[in-house]
């Protein structure tokens, strides 16, 4: 099928403000969002700037606003979003070059969470791993299937409003170790988030939800960060 | 180098997230409203002729319980959400009954409005 697709462009070089430019391809129903840029870039100019890297879902690095929403382009196929297709960088970052955004607030409100186990207890007498039971790593599931792409954080009012905002992605990076039972940075991490860039700058718009490409419930995340900075309870 | 990170207000309204991000906005627009009601009520208890015909203006009613009472029971749904974490999966059935709520509401409220306004 015929898909035309308006990409959002902007070369720092060039141009002053962005513009769009519109291009018509040869694309089957089932190809992904992905495959239609790789189209245009290999095929009709070559200057078009993304990301992408694993293709699959799996790194993140493709996150874009598709017809008005941020999805994964290498997750998104045609018929999803039909023949008419406007493909934008995320809102809420700089752009660098037409859909790569400065991903650097992202990841320096993501650090600001220690992001990585908290633990100075001496080992078990066996020297070996930190058991934790089935139900105990059940708690904090959801939130290690993040994988850092930031549609998020970039379909999160607050963020618009202000970078300082730690975020969503930021936040599951701290639900993901405040809930599990090994580590002993929670009450660090819930200190962070009481902060006026903590939680208390979600205002429950719910885009993070469904912005998510792996399905992450974001919303109720961080709603259980709240009630654990509240009650103290980490259950 | 980069054009910078400001979403402007077309921008942001024209993100697609759909009927949450819809309530979101809502409610937004539904404080305004009631911070201007409460100027209104405030200046007319305090005597201002041109308030207290404002206050008895059904237009000025009209907009002020469409958005108010969007605003308060939309709130109660955010507070009922916020003090139970595991009913935020079901958000959706929970938006929808909020509008159930809101049109039965808000629809008694305008009627009373419109009967006092016209009916005579
Ligand atoms: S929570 Fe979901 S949307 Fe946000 S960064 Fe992680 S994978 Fe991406
Ligand atoms: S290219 Fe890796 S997630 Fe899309």
């Amino acid at each position: 099928m015929e898909v035309t697709v308006k990409i959002f462009r902007y070369s720092p070089e060039k141009d002053e403000r962005g513009h769009y430019e519109t291009y018509t391809v040869e694309a089957h129903e089932n190809e992904r969002i992905l495959d239609v840029l790789e189209l245009v870039k290999g095929h009709k100019d070559g200057s078009l700037a993304f990301r992408r890297s694993c293709a699959h879902g799996v790194c993140g690095s493709d996150a874009m606003r598709i017809n008005g929403r941020n999805m994964l382009a290498c997750k998104t196929l045609v018929r999803d979003v039909g023949a008419n297709i406007t493909v934008e960088p995320l809102l809420g970052l700089k752009v660098e070059k037409d859909l790569i955004v400065d991903m650097d607030p992202f990841f320096d409100n993501y650090r600001k969470m220690l992001p990585y186990l908290i633990n100075e207890s001496p080992l078990p007498a066996d020297g070996k791993e930190r058991l934790q039971s089935p139900e105990q790593r059940a708690r904090f599931d959801e939130t290690t299937k993040c994988i850092l792409c930031a549609a998020c954080t970039t379909s999160c009012p607050s963020f618009w409003a202000s970078e300082e905002y730690y975020g969503p992605a930021a936040l599951m990076a701290a639900h993901r170790f405040v809930f599990d039972s090994r580590d002993e940075g929670a009450s660090q991490r819930l200190q962070i988030l009481s902060e006026t860039n903590g939680t208390v700058r979600c205002h429950t718009a719910y885009n993070c939800t469904n912005a998510c490409p792996r399905d992450i419930h974001i919303t109720q995340a961080i709603g259980e960060l709240k009630m654990a900075m509240v009650t103290g309870n980490l259950e | 180098m980069g054009l910078n990170r400001n979403v402007s207000l077309s921008a942001g309204l024209g993100y697609k997230g759909g009927g949450p991000y819809l309530t979101y906005i809502l409610h937004r627009i539904g404080g305004s409203a009631l911070f201007i009601f409460f100027t209104v009520y405030i200046l007319s208890l305090l005597g201002l002729e041109s308030m207290q015909a404002l206050m008895g203006n059904w237009i000025f009613q009209t907009f002020m319980l469409t958005f108010g009472l969007f605003h308060a029971i939309n709130g109660l749904r955010i507070s009922i959400l916020d003090l139970s974490p595991k009913l935020i999966e079901h958000y959706r059935t929970a938006i929808t009954i909020e509008w159930m709520v809101y049109v039965l509401v808000a629809g008694f409220a305008l009627f009373v409005v419109f009967r006092n306004a016209f009916g005579g």
